[in-house]
């Protein structure tokens, strides 16, 4: 699945890390999703959607 | 998993590793120090040939309680993973060296030696997965 993670952040100049303390998950988690390699469950996307104060379909797209 | 993160959840799954690993050991030196000494026979002999093997099942309920407080959903995914190939990587050898053991000459595999084929295809698959979710 595709995001706009890498963007968002950049936007707000957080690191993966910082990203990861608001999530309350590793650093690798982030990355895993951002580069697209894990899609996250339901709950990690709505928290994600709520840090970054937009929707899902505003940070994740189904297209190839 | 444990070994790819710090935190709470995977420090007690470290704490109660160490703790599990201490009784196992414990358990073996009673066993092996009763049957030695001793000679039992009857009930206490199973009971007592049973007794290290409670220690090492309960690795496998450690590693459970891992996974169910793990608030990181790709470290859970990530020690799933791990688990799987543990499981087929062993089912995979067992089943080959059982077709062996009928058909050719090879040494009589222990069943005892199975937990430590799992634990082995667990450790190698890490890396692996780690390296897979770069």
């Amino acid at each position: 699945m595709k995001n706009r993670l890498r963007v968002l952040r950049a936007e707000r100049e957080w690191s993966q890390a910082d990203l990861a303390g608001r999530l309350e998950v590793s650093r690798q988690s982030v990355n895993a999703i951002e580069t697209g390699k894990y899609d996250p469950s339901l709950p990690l996307a709505f928290k994600l959607a709520r840090v970054f104060e937009t929707t899902i379909e505003a940070i994740f797209s189904d297209e190839k | 998993m444990g070994c790819i993160t710090n935190n709470p959840a995977a420090r007690r799954y470290y704490r109660r590793l160490i703790v599990t690993l201490l009784l196992y050991a414990a358990s073996l030196v009673v066993s092996i120090g009763v049957f030695i000494h001793f000679r039992p026979t009857g009930p206490l002999a199973y009971a007592l040939a049973i007794l290290p093997a409670i220690p090492v099942i309960g690795i496998l309920a450690v590693f459970g309680l891992y996974l169910a407080e793990e608030k990181d959903e790709f470290q859970r995914f990530i020690g799933v993973q791990a688990m799987l190939w543990g499981i087929g990587g062993t089912l995979a050898v067992t089943t080959v060296w059982g077709f062996l053991e009928n058909f050719v000459h090879v040494p009589h595999l222990q069943l005892i030696l199975v937990f430590p084929i799992f634990w082995f295809f667990f450790g190698v698959s890490l890396p692996v997965l780690l390296a897979r979710y770069k």
